[in-house]
């Protein structure tokens, strides 16, 4: 099929699972950058077909310019639209595909072709299952599949859009989370949910942590109900949205919440003493059995590793 | 400050039943509210200054939810449901936004529930918007929000009209009181069809083909009854794995 696709890019998340979801109906990938020229030039290098950068003036976010992005694309008419979960880019494409009359779809994992037929996966019902869907229009998706690793590719030239018309919208400051630097950028994170009993066998937590050369991280009732570790340590789609080589979860029942917090993270290890518990469906390995017992054997496994 | 609210807009997805084949159903479910309902009545309660607050919602859930929150009236699209369709759900709430009137403020959850709905309902007003809001007030004549976006947050002056989407970094900490719940009841309560909205969907087709399990290979689960064992098993797989 030759249709156009238009990617709305804020950030880098998922813009080669987009490309690639893109890729599967259409020849020609535009990808629309509301952000800084370096963040396109990045882009530029993905292997899009056409890169567009709107680059916000200082101090104004991206989505002052919503309506500017949905007029100065509604001559692509591209068959579908996608941006990544992110509030910025949501919001840019709620105003593109209202212009376009586009049948909004979240949570979009894949896009397939079957003959004239376009197929968009969805997951459905805190993702245990995936929902396939027909669109006979303009598809508009939300993106939460697989990312992929950048490709080496030639950059192609960028288009400027001129900024102008924005919304009031002006940012007055930042705030920068405490400690939470070590959490989103570890190789490893030791995270514990509410299957641990005592503030104390925190400690146990600690222990495997520094075994494993890990930062430790926690679900939100950690935090918020109990208060045995800080909020920067929250891991989840409201806090840390973090993507380590290896997460283990101990004593985590697996709410969508914290699992959204992990949906990038390349392998996931659940240790549960509950046999249905959620987190059990959502991992790579998972061992069944007593936290108390399991975590001070690991423990000593990482030491010996050293 | 008038402010509109949006609650209770879309079924749990954690009761929908799962069946053997991967087919899904909804029995007896009705529209629930989700984790973020709550902060959007906190954000709205410090916005509108003691003014009036609408709580709008669709389908067949209580009612008298947003009300025992603080909203002065709730109007409810009662032959709304969920839609396949988001855009459709989302286009419903903004024509009965348009119906209920001028409003300065109009929030409704960030729900990962379905951000397609949010999406669609903030593109169907064409009013300036901002997601991931945590926070709001008011401040010298304009909104101060703070929006969480990445691992930072940002505090953003805006003006109205503007659409929030709100999202809870906590659990709700003050749930109303039985006599809150009761009172509430007592407050104005607006029923509208579809037809007296004069709401049809704008939107071509989109139909559900079928529901299915994930292709993802299942976990491989290894019995802790002997720890040791057990590690040893799963530190061997993580060598595999590469990530050790």
């Amino acid at each position: 099929m030759s249709m156009k696709s238009l990617i709305i890019i804020t950030d880098e998340r998922r813009v080669g699972g987009m490309l690639m979801a893109a890729r599967t109906l259409s020849e020609q990938v535009i990808a629309v950058v509301v952000g800084s020229p370096s963040l396109a030039e990045t882009v530029a290098t993905w292997g899009f077909e056409r890169v567009l950068n709107l680059e916000p003036a200082s101090g104004i976010p991206a989505e002052a310019y919503a309506a500017l992005l949905a007029e100065v694309t509604a001559d692509i008419k591209p068959r579908l639209i996608l941006a990544s979960d992110m509030p910025s880019s949501r919001v840019l494409l709620a105003a593109v595909a209202a212009k376009q009359n586009a049948a909004i779809i979240g949570a979009v994992r894949a896009i397939t072709v079957c003959g004239d037929t376009i197929i968009t996966s969805r997951s459905m019902a805190d993702d245990k299952v995936l929902e396939d869907i027909k669109t006979a229009g303009v598809i508009a998706g939300i993106f939460i599949g697989d990312d992929l690793e950048k490709p080496q590719t030639q950059a192609v030239a960028i288009e400027h859009i001129e900024q102008k018309n924005a919304a009031h919208i002006k940012l007055k400051g930042i705030i920068e989370p405490e400690g939470n630097a070590g959490l989103l950028t570890a190789a490893r994170v030791v995270s514990v949910g509410s299957g641990i009993k005592a503030k104390n066998d925190i400690k146990l937590i600690e222990e495997l942590a520094q075994a494993a050369q890990a930062e430790i991280g926690c679900t939100l009732p950690i935090c918020d109900d109990v208060r045995w570790l800080p909020t920067h340590r929250v891991v989840g789609s409201t806090h840390n949205q973090i993507a380590p080589e290896l997460y283990i979860a101990i004593g985590i029942s697996g709410q969508p919440q914290h699992l959204a917090g992990v949906r990038d993270a390349k392998i996931v290890v659940a240790i549960n003493n509950d046999p249905e518990a959620r987190i059990l469906k959502n991992c790579n390995y998972g061992i069944v059995g007593d936290l108390y017992k399991i975590v001070p054997a690991l423990t000593a496994a990482f030491k010996n590793l050293v | 400050m008038k402010v509109i609210t949006v609650f209770k807009w879309l079924r749990n997805p954690q009761d929908a039943l799962v069946k053997a084949d991967g087919s899904i159903e909804w029995p007896g479910v009705k529209m629930s509210a989700n984790d973020d309902d709550p902060a959007v009545m906190e954000i709205a309660a410090a916005l509108a200054s003691g003014d009036e607050i609408i709580a709008l919602t669709i389908g067949d859930g209580d009612l008298a939810w947003a009300a025992a929150r603080g909203a002065t009236r709730t109007t409810v699209i009662t032959d709304a449901l969920t839609e396949v369709n988001s855009s459709v759900t989302g286009a419903i709430l903004a024509a009965a936004v348009k119906h209920l009137g001028d409003a300065e403020v109009i929030i409704i959850g960030d729900s990962s529930w379905d951000y397609g709905v949010v999406s669609a309902f903030i593109g169907q007003l064409g009013r300036p918007a901002l997601a991931g809001v945590t926070a709001a007030q008011l401040q010298e004549g304009c909104i101060q929000v703070t929006r969480k976006l990445g691992s930072v947050s940002q505090v953003l002056e805006v003006n109205t009209p503007l659409v929030l989407a709100a999202m809870a970094t906590q659990s709700e900490k003050n749930e109303p009181s039985m006599k809150q719940v009761l009172t509430a009841r007592k407050k104005p309560m607006e029923k509208l069809t579809l037809e007296e909205l004069g709401f049809s969907s704008p939107f071509t087709t989109v139909s559900s083909l079928k529901t299915r399990f994930p292709d993802t290979p299942p976990a491989v689960l290894i019995k802790g009854d002997d720890p040791v064992c057990a590690c040893e098993e799963l530190m061997a797989a993580l060598h595999t794995e590469g990530v050790l």
